[in-house]
């Protein structure tokens, strides 16, 4: 049993990591209605801004500063933020699918720059050494990763309530308004264009957080983790969860996440070995049906938007 | 519906979660995190293949202390997040103390720092060349449990640059894929040419996939180079010699033992390719070499050549040997006895059953046994590296031709001087 609980933790670890990342897109995509394509390229600055504040000196490669994890995310934050800004004033003019294309690209480009900027980023050969926290609080593999999922608890919880929070506040009605008919929004006087490079850059910022939070826990971080199935991975999260719903967000990130890995379980339980070399490609079909499926049945999401008119208005 | 079915199957197969954990039951388990599918998938596959026809041979010679084994296979997908969960699922669910992968450095670092150290596991790659490793292991953090049977970067950039300086070359052009495994391999090439005096005319690195490879290729021929140093892959690397030749580069080609294989010969056109030399670590002239190339060429109707299934086929049969040397399966045990069952002044033991049979007997009997496998004989250093023998080879019309030898006792020498 006890390994059962180990597994467990474990696995809500990476998927609240992901959640975190599918929250900010929630914000983007859900509430905004901005198509971010890039999500791994922000996610990749804010784990390569963690690794490098928080990791320990190298030959060659700028680093060496040993800030505490605090620092750590805050400047992970930072870092993807500064960066959202120069992506957003320099995209956000553009609008659906063509936000989408200019998106990828950064994130490709973002990928490109880590495995080319040695200096800053180790190159291919990634960084190593980066601590997680946990490891100086406790002993034993499954009482280290029980803390760190606390952590990450903590971090989603914040996340979690400072979004609702603002989602639900007049600036959170402006989104929506923007995302429905930004004409409409502007003759009312609000300004679409500053507000959503403001609702992109908060997002990317919690993708950076999400960044962060992960290569501390894996300990390595190279441009392998920030492949364009990660920004994929994502936004199936998001829209098998529901968007426009922070729980949504959450729930679509333990479900997507539980089918991605419990596929390759069954699979290496119920097929034999003799074939199992092939069941990668059965484990490709397994995710693709149950995606499909999901969707045909809740088109919404698992948990849609909630509609109402305004949270004060008495029914 | 199906979500359902998923779940109930999944269910399903938690019940026997319980009874696998402890090491002494039958049957023992033994993890593989390979790509199987994505980018790396069908490289990923004749490898997982093979790692079960080494799991097939230690069975038929009755498996480890009289329990078969059963291997457990988990796709990585090429991805670094799916590779850590699915080594994470076969320590804590199905209870394995070695996992075998990955294949891409990317997820076998990820997979060591997370899993395999913290869960005192033992991990052997196959395939993963990253310098990465071995700086982790010089730092005390991998603590023993990494080990890798593929011979790294160190004695493949020498070898290179032997040949290309014994060939006569002055001037050589390097076009390396960009990954942690080209870009290492360039970069100590690009030493050891200097030591040995020759020169390098253009460093140029390529990004995988692409359609075409003219600007790097472009590039490459700027300062007349006489020879062309190529770490690819088959596929990329055809594009890039086929642009290469066609754009007036010379046919002086040396090539990294990636490029050994007939996808890339016939893509490109033997014909072109008469002046083509290149090395492998993988091929030493041994009868247990032999013997592994027999019983894998009566087994799937095709000859090993291909990236990693040598050196998969010796990860997974000294990981079994290792267990049958411990009374009680743990991945410390394993790891001290990976030592213990290559042991330089062991008795020989070769590869298939009746080779694992006797270095069961003389196990059982307390001796120390050197295996000699499909690589060679295996020596561990300290960090968990390999240094294997290292052949010289030539195209001669469309036979792959053996030209030169290098002991590893020469390799090691070739490598110290180049060092010093």
């Amino acid at each position: 049993m006890i390994g059962l609980v180990s597994y467990i933790v474990f696995f809500l670890i990476l998927s609240l990591i992901f959640g975190i990342a599918v929250l900010g897109l929630n914000l983007q995509w859900g509430f905004t209605g901005l198509f971010n394509a890039g999500v791994a390229g922000f996610t990749a600055i804010g784990a390569y801004t963690m690794a490098i504040l928080t990791g320990p000196a190298r030959d060659a490669v700028l680093g060496g500063f040993e800030l505490p994890f605090v620092v750590g995310l805050i400047g992970a934050m930072m870092a993807s933020g500064i960066g959202a800004v120069i992506v957003g004033l320099a995209t956000l003019k553009l609008r659906h699918e063509y936000l989408a294309v200019a998106t990828f690209g950064i994130a490709v480009t973002i990928q490109l720059v880590c495995l080319n900027w040695e200096y800053l980023t180790g190159g291919t050969l990634g960084l190593i050494g980066i601590p997680n926290p946990s490891k100086a609080w406790a002993d034993g593999p499954l009482a280290q990763n029980a803390l760190y999922l606390l952590v990450v608890l903590v971090v989603v919880g914040l996340t979690f309530a400072a979004l609702e929070r603002i989602v639900k506040s007049p600036w959170g009605r402006m989104l929506k308004a923007i995302r429905e008919d930004d004409i409409a929004a502007a003759s009312l006087g609000k300004s679409p264009e500053r507000v959503r490079l403001e609702a992109f850059v908060l997002g990317c910022m919690i993708m950076g957080l999400s960044g962060a939070l992960y290569v501390s826990f894996i300990g390595y971080v190279s441009p392998w983790d920030f492949l364009p199935i990660v920004t994929f991975q994502i936004w199936t999260m998001l829209i098998v969860g529901g968007s426009a719903n922070n729980r949504g967000a959450l729930l679509g990130a333990l479900i997507v996440w539980g089918v991605w890995t419990m596929s390759g379980f069954v699979i290496s339980r119920v097929v034999p070995s003799e074939i199992q070399a092939q069941g990668g490609a059965m484990q490709a079909v397994l995710i693709g049906l149950i995606l499909v499926v999901t969707l045909l049945i809740r088109p919404r999401g698992l948990i849609g938007e909630e509609l109402h008119v305004s949270r004060h208005a008495r029914s | 519906m199906l979500q359902k079915y998923g779940l109930a199957a999944a269910a399903a197969a938690l019940i026997g979660i319980g009874s696998s954990a402890h090491a002494a039951d039958c049957p023992v388990k033994l993890g593989a995190i390979l790509p199987v599918s994505g980018p790396m998938g069908q490289v990923g596959e004749r490898i997982a293949e093979t790692g079960l026809f080494a799991v097939e041979q230690f069975n038929e010679a009755g498996g480890v202390l009289g329990c078969p084994v059963e291997y457990v296979l988990r796709d990585t997908q090429g991805q670094s997040a799916v590779g850590v969960d699915a080594a994470k699922s076969l320590v804590d669910l199905d209870g394995v103390q070695a996992l075998i992968g990955a294949v891409s450095s990317g997820v076998s670092l990820p997979v060591l720092t997370s899993v395999a150290v913290p869960s005192k596991v033992v991990q052997v790659s196959c395939c993963s060349s990253s310098e990465s490793f071995t700086a982790l292991a010089e730092e005390g953090k991998t603590e023993g449990y990494w080990f890798r049977t593929y011979a790294t970067n160190r004695s493949q950039s020498a070898i290179g640059a032997k040949l290309t300086v014994d060939s006569g070359f002055k001037n050589t052009a390097v076009i390396y894929v960009n990954t942690d495994f080209g870009v290492g391999l360039a970069k100590r090439f690009e030493q050891d040419i200097a030591r040995l005096g020759g020169s390098i005319s253009s460093m140029v690195a390529y990004n995988e996939s692409q359609q075409s490879y003219r600007a790097e290729v472009t590039k490459a021929l700027e300062g007349n180079p006489d020879s062309l140093y190529l770490v690819a892959f088959p596929v990329d690397g055809a594009t890039i010699t086929r642009e290469w030749l066609a754009l007036g580069g010379t046919d002086n080609l040396i090539v990294n033992n990636s490029l050994r294989s007939d996808d890339y010969f016939q893509a490109v056109g033997p014909q072109f390719l008469q002046n083509l030399q290149g090395y492998d670590s993988a091929q030493p002239r041994l009868p247990s070499v032999d013997s592994f190339n027999e019983m894998f060429e009566a087994r799937f109707d095709s000859p090993p050549n291909g990236p990693g299934l040598h050196s998969v086929y010796d990860a997974v049969t000294v990981v079994l040997l290792a267990m049958e040397a411990s009374g009680d399966i743990t991945g410390d045990n394993i790891r001290d006895n990976i030592r213990l069952v290559t042991s330089p002044d062991g008795i020989e033991v070769y590869p298939g059953p009746e080779g694992i049979a006797r270095a069961k007997e003389l196990l059982a009997d307390g001796k120390t046994i050197r295996y000699v496998g499909a690589t060679g004989a295996l020596s561990f250093d300290r960090n968990g590296d390999v240094q294997a023998p290292k052949m010289t080879w030539k195209l001669d019309g469309d036979e792959n031709v053996e030209t030169g030898y290098l002991s590893t006792a020469e390799v090691a020498e070739l490598i110290k001087m180049l060092d010093e």
